[in-house]
């Protein structure tokens, strides 16, 4: 549905975004995942339309953003970073402004006037419906941004950082709300909440410093790096149990991660590929020692996004 | 050219937000008490003029040439100071709130956002002669002035005012800060009124460029009731090219970012 290829963006000599591809597929919700500065919201705006890339092409719903602008842009819904609203209008005027700009001349004002409706209430505005924009709270400004871009029904949806600044109920809500777009939408949203992601995005691709540097869905990713191959254990023994558990078939090392009074937790590596949690479990209990936690150990996604971002840094600084 | 029905999406929502805002109110009240000002002032001399000619035996004096060309070359120069409040913000403040991006986003031409903006601001300016209109009507309630010469010093107007919006709307595509594009729309202005006045000091040639440029001198003609299409035809191209110049610089911007 979205195909970003090889995306170039200059501003005159700084590379904003440097060689990007990606593909998002009909229906799927894509998180894109950076710091500040990565890169997410030039991306975007290169998508949308609002700015032609240096180099590279972007093809949102079969047609080219930079040789058929409208037909992409009239498949395309968008809200930007600060949701653009004119303080003057109420949100009603707003949105049916929205509407005449959005939708094609076909549409008739009854039409309109029920997309307006519409929108509204799926974002849950229609309460603040002649409550001029200006004196709208973050929460509001937010969700009629939302609203104008679900507007005309779009195939496509470009949210950038859809829930800064909600509170953790709205956040919830806008989650719940954008998930339930997903299937009829395709759906690009940048964050930098990382558990954000996780909850809602089917696929991730994390930029830094304008560059892709991983591609994958939350759970493989959380995987990728440690993945299941690594336990941590809570075990209640009158001794060490570190050679009991080097003992294990397939146990490569063992650690104690930290000590208690009563009990002590152990991280176990295992050897690629190889589930060592029975074995560990019976070897404990067989002991006649207390089993207090057995869990595979995953990098949160917060690990994995600092390593990615942060491996990066060496090698610039050979660059410069 | 564009969909007519997208321009006047456009045209409306600015002149909405300038009736939403004090700004058209503020200006079209300025307006008035100034107009108004030069109206009892040349009512007043123009009704001494005739007391005196009708005892010194003369005829009677042409309420046309001495009463509405004069109020209406004033008005003129009253548009200079006051149509650079009008464009001033209307890039500026869309970059600045950052509601370009939905214009620029939406499935529209730059041209048609141009046009619209355009046409909303001739809307608001259309507005402010409306009001003048009513101190002409009193002229033809109580005399007995030719139509003609009013009908065409207001098209003059109409289209002196227009050149002057089209320049102001490219400088305002120009900048995010509304002080500066409001500014720099009155020197551009100025520099258009005032530039006739160099051409003594220039040769023959560059002097006839140059008062083919003032905007002034085609405003002239008009004032005395001649619609003469080369004048037609100056403000029309000054016109389209001030909006041609918007058309690229939005352009352009896009590519700067």
């Amino acid at each position: 549905m979205i195909e970003v290829q090889h995306l170039t963006k200059r501003y005159g000599p700084v590379t904003a975004v440097d060689d990007v591809s990606f593909r998002v597929e009909k229906g799927e919700i894509l998180g894109f995942l950076g710091p500040n500065g990565a890169g997410k919201t030039t991306t975007m705006r290169v998508i949308t339309g609002y700015m032609p890339a240096s180099e590279g092409s972007v093809i949102v719903a079969g047609y080219n953003v930079f040789t058929h602008p409208i037909e992409a842009k009239r498949r395309i819904g968008y809200l930007p970073e600060t949701p653009p609203l004119y303080p003057d209008m109420t949100v009603r005027e707003y949105l049916t402004f929205v509407a005449r700009i959005k939708l094609d001349g076909k549409t008739s004002k009854a039409d309109r006037a029920m997309r307006v409706d519409h929108a509204m209430k799926k974002t849950h505005v229609d309460d603040m419906a002649s409550r001029h924009c200006s004196k709208l709270s973050k929460g509001y400004r937010q969700r009629v941004g939302l609203a104008q871009a679900l507007l005309h029904d779009p195939e496509v949806l470009i949210l950038d950082e859809p829930t800064a600044g909600l509170d953790p109920k709205q956040i919830m809500e806008t989650r719940d709300l954008i998930r339930s777009l997903a299937g009829n939408h395709t759906i690009v949203l940048s964050t930098h909440i990382l558990p954000e992601v996780a909850q809602t995005c089917q696929r991730v691709v994390i930029i830094n410093k304008g560059r892709v540097v991983a591609v994958d869905t939350p759970e493989n990713l959380t995987h990728q790096l440690k993945g299941a191959a690594a336990l941590y254990v809570q075990i209640s023994a009158p001794e060490d149990a570190t050679p009991v558990l080097l003992d294990i078939p397939g146990a490569r090392k063992v650690t104690v991660s930290d000590r208690h009074q009563d009990f002590v937790g152990y991280e176990i590596e295992a050897e690629e590929r190889r589930d060592i949690r029975l074995d560990v479990a019976r070897t404990v209990v067989d002991r006649g020692w207390g089993l207090l936690e057995l869990r595979p150990m995953r990098m949160s996604l917060e690990e994995i996004f600092l390593q990615l971002t942060t491996e990066e840094q060496p090698q610039e600084a050979q660059h410069g | 050219m564009g969909s007519l029905r997208n321009i006047s999406a456009i045209a409306g929502k600015e002149l909405r937000s300038y009736f939403a805002s004090p700004v058209a109110w503020v200006m079209m009240g300025l307006f008035a008490v100034i107009f108004g000002y030069f109206y009892t002032v040349y009512l007043t001399f123009f009704v001494r003029e005739s007391m005196q000619s009708q005892f010194g035996g003369g005829g009677p004096v042409n309420i046309n040439a001495r009463m509405i060309r004069p109020l209406l070359s004033n008005a003129s120069v009253l548009i200079l100071f006051i149509l650079p409040m009008v464009t001033m913000r209307t890039y500026s403040e869309e970059k600045r709130s950052g509601t370009i991006e939905l214009l620029l986003t939406s499935p529209l031409k730059d041209i048609e956002i141009v046009l619209g903006k355009f046409l909303g601001a001739v809307g608001l300016y259309a507005a402010l002669l409306a009001v003048t209109m009513l101190y002409m009507a009193i002229l033809f309630w109580y005399g007995d002035p030719d139509w003609r010469p009013v009908v065409a010093g207001y098209l003059g107007l109409l289209l002196l005012g227009s050149c002057f919006l089209a320049m102001g709307l490219f400088i305002s595509s120009l900048t995010k800060n509304q002080m500066v594009a409001g500014a720099a729309t009155f020197v551009v202005f100025l520099l258009f009124w005032i530039i006739n006045w160099f051409a003594d000091s220039v040769g023959p040639m560059a002097a006839s460029v140059l008062n083919y440029l003032s905007i002034t001198q085609h405003f002239d003609d008009f004032g005395k009731g001649i619609i003469d299409t080369k004048h037609l035809i100056f403000y029309l191209s000054f016109i389209s090219f001030g909006l041609f110049l918007t058309v690229k610089s939005v352009d352009s911007e896009r590519w700067r970012g």
